[in-house]
């Protein structure tokens, strides 16, 4: 060979042994509670969206609503720069544009049509009815006001009293964002933890 | 033109092209900002709330900027990225080493992603390792780091170390591995212009800062007292793999061996990717300009290989 190989040997494994220095970097991560976020709309399969997603932030680029934030080190290196919504701080609008710019695939693009909000599967919602005022008698009923799909995720009982759907239910979180009782009687969970 | 005017232009047009990129970079880290003030909810109250304030200035000359266009938020919404995946007015471009990590762990490729590779790579291919020069935002800071050395060097001795050039494969390649192993996320300690893209997009964004930073800190003490521009000669990945694409690049210094003063090796010390234009040495050229401006006798110029026949 033209190279002298015993150099060009101990480079190349000195060069793939640095890195392992990385998977350290989990060490730094703050022992604090996780919470489990949801994906943008259109996400694969949680395993599958790791393996897609490479972290370049096109999702929150597009965002109008500005609600797609990225995972710190507090779920170890495997989610770090990888996009989430918190549904609590602000929910998803299901516009629709962060699918269609994702360049992996990791979202898949869903059209801007109220089919294709039914395709997005981020999560379920679920009432907590001990805390929810319309359940203890005091209407409320905000959660329905905010809900995209009024009438299919979510319908109103006796005293605006919120029952949700769960077969149309996509997840995005409004509700949650809207509802007025602290701790929040109305939450959504994610659907990886389904 | 003299040679010598010529890599003076060269310097101050790499210079200029790289702050163009670093204000690109911190243009789309404020673009969600904008698009949420233009066409969030109530974002009326957001404009009328920020009027005054530095983010309503950056607001107004935004908004100047996109209204000159018939459909301000579809153009604003075209652009977007980071430093290895980034799209311009809707051109989108991929880094191959992003390129070659999702074709690893995911297998299959969008029909964007994998057309996004062929600008980079055929730029390379051409001109050779010019995105380092005049592209990489992190070689910006290098370029500064390796001025600050010099000037240590007068007082202190500092190590001059080097590696073989299979290192950066070696980093690759378990980069790749680690990418399989725990994530995307493990190129963000490992590639230059990655921690900076990633550190800017996030300070800018939610006012944190990445932990990109961390590896960024030490590319930097790397450069500083482990050798002249380390990281872009031995660490950086994508150099490596662009430098060894344009082996053959179209763009190449010439030496004018009669000029050429035998004791001379100026031009050796100065290149900040460590190739030898003394001994014709053209592969790894970022065409950086610096050996034709200390060059004393201007014996080494740019020439242009078109299918085979030369012109300068």
């Amino acid at each position: 060979m033209w190279f002298p190989r015993k150099k060009f040997l101990i480079g190349f494994f000195g060069g793939f042994l640095a890195p392992f220095g990385i998977p350290l970097i989990n060490l730094l991560r703050a022992k604090r509670r996780v919470k489990n976020y949801l994906r943008p709309p259109g996400a694969l399969e949680e395993s599958q969206f790791l393996s897609a997603c490479i972290g370049c932030a096109q999702c929150a680029n597009v965002c109008p609503n500005d609600c797609i934030r990225f995972y710190g080190l507090e779920k170890g290196l495997a989610y770090l720069g990888t996009p989430y919504i918190d549904a609590r701080a602000k929910g998803c609008i299901l516009c629709m544009a962060c699918n269609q710019v994702c360049p992996t695939g990791a979202l898949v693009p869903l059209p801007k049509t109220e089919q294709g909000m039914l395709m997005v599967k981020m999560g379920k919602a679920h009432v907590l009815k001990d805390y929810c005022y319309s359940y203890a008698g005091r209407t409320c009923g905000v959660c329905y006001k905010a809900c995209p799909l009024p009438g299919k995720a979510m319908t109103l009982g006796l005293y605006e009293t919120p029952i949700v759907h769960k077969e149309y239910c996509v997840g995005c979180g409004l509700c949650e964002q809207a509802c007025v009782h602290m701790p929040q009687a109305i939450r959504v969970t994610p659907s990886y933890l389904l | 033109m003299t040679p010598r005017k010529l890599g003076i232009r060269l310097m101050i047009v790499s210079v200029v092209t790289r702050l163009g990129v670093l204000l690109l970079l911190l243009f789309l880290s404020w673009l969600p900002t904008y698009i949420n003030f233009k066409i969030g909810y109530n974002s009326a109250r957001l404009v009328e709330l920020s009027d005054g304030k530095l983010i309503g200035l950056l607001y107004r000359i935004t908004d100047f900027f996109y209204s000159l266009f018939p459909n301000p938020v579809s153009v604003a919404q075209s652009s977007g990225g980071m430093t290895w995946s980034i799209r311009v007015f809707g051109v989108p471009f991929t880094d191959p080493i992003a390129f070659l990590s999702v074709l690893v762990k995911h297998h299959s490729l969008a029909l964007g992603f994998a057309l996004g590779v062929v600008i980079p790579v055929l730029i390379a291919f051409l001109l050779g390792r010019v995105f380092c020069a005049y592209i990489c935002p992190a070689s910006l800071v290098f370029f500064v780091t390796s001025r600050v050395r010099n000037f240590l060097l007068k007082y202190l001795y500092l190590p001059n170390f080097s590696l073989p050039r299979s290192f950066a494969y070696g980093i690759l390649v378990s980069g790749l591995v680690l990418a399989i192993w725990i994530g995307h996320s493990v190129w963000g300690f490992l590639l230059p212009y990655l921690t900076v893209g990633k550190s800017i997009f996030m300070g800018m964004t939610a006012g944190v800062l990445s932990f990109s930073m961390i590896s960024f800190v030490l590319f930097i003490l790397l450069d500083v007292f482990a050798g002249k521009q380390f990281t872009c000669r031995y660490v950086c990945p994508t150099g490596r793999l662009l430098g060894d694409i344009g082996r053959k690049s179209r763009v190449q210094i010439q030496r004018n061996k009669n000029a050429c003063i035998q004791k001379c090796h100026a031009c050796e010390e100065v290149c900040p990717m460590g190739i030898r234009p003394k001994q014709d040495e053209t592969v790894d050229c970022s065409l950086c300009g610096e050996c034709m401006v200390i060059c004393p006798t201007e014996c080494l110029d740019i020439k242009v290989l078109l299918l085979g026949k030369e012109t300068s």
